[in-house]
């Protein structure tokens, strides 16, 4: 109960202090501080979920199982690292003139403001709500990408303000009609969208409407995932936001509006055989993963390039929770922490690079081994763990969902090509084509990422480029993530574990 | 009640389809002015839908729904979407992606997938609303069209208000409208997407000298 209002007042208290508060140094504190309690508060919230399956609180506004928890451990882990890096980031940005110091409070009440939604989509109960706070990201976002107020950022935040709107008002019109289909059952109620509600009747709910609604749904959320063709906004945002602003992007957001999905998939699967939601996802997934690797393969820009690695993680998270099975869904979700973490770490990097070398281009990089030798070492256990190459968790990850591909039975295997011609492709086949198909890409990808990495870390930096690297705080949570992303590529602690199984059951429909 | 039952569903009806032909007068509109207007009256017969329903289930808080849309979206967004025309002294549509005549037509197509989609689930509905619901998906469907064809950054963003209201419009035909709270989030954050949309339009024109998004190419690949 408590951990729980301290997840939701945490971020607006702080919100509302960052408004009236000017010095930076109270600011960091205040911010540091309200994300150490969010993680504590989590912590506590994580043992009793653990304990008690689930916990339904403050008037059945706030509905917690494992797996809003595992989403709610991605947010406060990434969120306390950034905020230790918004300490160093910040700070400098302010010192270069970039930002005015004045302008600092409103950057923590935005950044705060777009925490809160976070966590408000993934406590809250009712679908209706977890719309109402996905769509508030979306507009707390905005101005945090558009924050520098270059020509280019305000282009990059309008084009995400529009699309994610369009968007996001698509998948409203799906959770409408989960709720014109819930309403039937449940009788007109004014609960007729809350999760407690609709797991015990999912199976009573109307099959056609439900499949027109996870159509909706996918679209609508889908554009905040960054799925392909809905991805157009995606580099642009990234690439120009804050790196602090990016790594919670691509690291959290994203985790978060894969969670909304989950949660209309696991509705949808108990209504209509598992394979319609599952196969709509394995497609875009498929898609996402190979049109995002072939874009990695001209990208000129870094942060762009993280920016299409991010789509193509979430093509595979997609394609893990497509297969589904406990395997491959186990699989996604461990890959949504990872991914996290990676992205994050390469966000941060982004940022440090960035205000050293002063150019996004790859091309104007040289030398990161001499010039920044912390920053080279994250990057290239960035770079590492992004393509997925053992020890790091990545790896375990995608060896899992690929593993599921392989082992997968599809339970169609007739493809129907107009009206005279029927396929008929066996199992094997068609797995094996994905599982062919998939590691063709990835290569593609390792290639094209590691040479790009690569070519920043070696060499000569330019003259003029200062070399050595002072510790800051803005260092701690690169050592920290790269500790974990080592650590789990190894040992899976046990509430993690526990946690992960759960969650599986709760996507997972027997 | 049979009799009223089926007048109420013909009002309702009618009301939907007004809706509809807004959307289409919206497109077939040049001047931004006549633009925000038009989704003004739109909003109007929304919340007149709106309180039609309330009146025939007698389902109260779909009155409240209906005072709030007036409020929000009569008043308030048509507000500050004409005060963000006057500043920015823009009056009129130049670039258009579709002509009109083509508009008009996919708009009709539109309609006529709309229907199609709905088709197997519109029996599910209660009696009164249940032509609405495509009716919602049809008007959804444009706006989202509007959003394609148009290069204005207040066309954009009256073409998002247009889907929302077919959204709105489909909650309130298909389920007699959503929960309380949600319905107050939706409108609280259509509010703010507008108020957004205001400060955005004034910073893309300090930056670019114009509110045309198709200037809106720095960024590629």
């Amino acid at each position: 109960m408590w951990a729980v209002i301290v997840l939701l007042t945490g971020p607006v208290v702080a919100g509302l202090l960052s408004l009236v508060i000017h010095r930076a140094r109270v600011l960091h504190v205040v911010n540091f501080v309200t994300m150490l309690a969010l993680a504590i508060a989590e912590t506590a919230l994580t043992r009793q979920v653990l304990a008690e399956g689930s916990v339904t609180t403050l008037g059945a506004f706030v509905y917690v199982d494992a797996l809003s928890d595992f989403i709610l451990v991605i947010i406060t882990a990434i969120g306390l690292s950034c905020s230790l890096y918004m300490w160093s980031y910040m700070d400098d940005q302010v010192a270069r003139g970039v930002i005015a110091p004045k302008r600092l409070g409103l950057f923590f009440f935005l950044f705060h403001m777009f925490l809160f939604a976070m966590v408000a989509a993934t406590l809250a109960n009712s679908l209706g709500v977890q719309w109402v706070a996905l769509e508030g990201t979306t507009l707390a976002t905005t101005f945090l990408i558009a924050f520098f107020r270059k020509r280019e950022s305000l282009e990059a935040g309008w084009k995400y303000l529009i699309l994610c709107s369009v968007g996001i008002a698509l998948a409203l019109f799906g959770v409408v009609l989960t709720y014109y289909s819930s309403v039937r059952v449940l009788g007109d109620a004014s609960s007729a969208l809350n999760m407690t509600e609709l797991i015990g009747v999912a199976n009573q709910l109307d099959p056609n409407v439900l499949k027109l609604a996870f159509i909706f749904i996918l679209v609508g959320y889908g554009t905040k995932v960054g799925l392909v063709p809905m991805h157009t906004w995606l580099p642009d945002a990234y690439s120009e936001a804050p790196a602090p602003i990016a790594a919670m992007l691509a690291g959290v957001l994203e985790t978060v509006a894969v969670y909304t999905l989950l949660r209309s998939k696991s509705l949808v699967d108990q209504a209509l055989p598992p394979e319609f939601s599952g196969n709509l996802l394995l497609t875009f997934g498929l898609l996402s993963f190979i049109v995002a690797s072939l874009f990695i393969l001209i990208q000129h820009n870094y942060k762009r390039l993280f920016a299409y690695s991010s789509i193509e993680h979430m093509g595979l998270a997609m394609i893990g929770f497509g297969v589904g099975g406990p395997v491959g869904t186990f699989g996604g979700l461990f890959h949504l922490l990872n991914h996290a973490l990676a992205k994050a770490l390469a966000f941060f990097v982004a940022g440090n690079i960035h205000r050293r070398f002063e150019t996004l281009e790859i091309d104007g990089v040289r030398g990161l081994a001499r010039a920044q030798p912390i920053t080279a070492v994250a990057i290239l256990v960035a770079g590492c763990a992004l393509v997925g190459l053992p020890p790091f968790s990545p790896f375990v990850s995608e060896l899992l969902v690929v593993s599921a591909v392989a082992a997968q039975d599809f339970a169609s295997d007739t493809v129907h090509v107009g009206r005279f011609m029927t396929m008929t492709i066996s199992d094997e086949m068609r797995s094996l084509g994905i599982v062919t198909v998939f590691l063709f890409f990835g290569v593609v990808l390792f290639g094209g990422f590691m040479f790009r990495v690569g070519a920043m870390v070696w060499g000569t930096p330019s003259a003029g480029i200062p070399q050595g690297e002072p510790w800051t705080v803005g260092h701690v949570p690169l050592m920290i993530i790269i500790v974990a992303l080592l650590g789990l590529g190894f040992v899976l602690p046990e509430p993690i574990q526990t946690l992960l199984t759960r969650a599986v059951n709760v996507i997972v429909v027997r | 009640m049979p009799v009223s039952t089926h007048l109420g569903s013909q009002l309702v009806d009618l009301c939907s389809v007004l809706l509809l032909l807004c959307c289409f007068a919206i497109v077939a509109q040049r001047r931004l002015s006549a633009c925000v207007d038009l989704f003004a009256l739109q909003s109007a017969f929304l919340a007149a839908t709106a309180a039609l329903v309330a009146f025939l289930t007698g389902h109260r808080h779909i009155y409240f729904a209906a005072a709030l849309t007036v409020v929000i979206k009569v008043i308030v967004l048509p507000r500050i979407l004409r005060k963000v025309i006057e500043r920015l002294n823009v009056s009129r549509e130049l670039g258009m992606n579709v002509n009109i005549p083509a508009g008009l037509l996919i708009c009709g197509a539109l309609v006529i997938i709309a229907f199609f989609i709905t088709q197997p689930i519109i029996p599910l509905g209660y009696l009164l609303t249940r032509d609405s619901l495509a009716i919602a998906l049809a008007i959804i469907l444009i706006g989202f069209f509007t959003m394609i064809a148009r290069q204005k950054a207040i066309t954009q963003m009256v073409g998002f208000l247009v889907m929302e209201n077919g959204v709105f419009l489909g909650a309130t035909a298909a389920a007699y409208g959503m929960p309380l709270i949600v319905e107050l989030g939706v409108f609280f954050d259509v509010l703010v997407a507008g108020l957004i949309v205001g400060i955005y339009t004034h910073r893309l024109q300090d930056a670019f000298d114009s509110v045309d998004t198709s200037t809106l190419t720095v960024l590629k690949e």
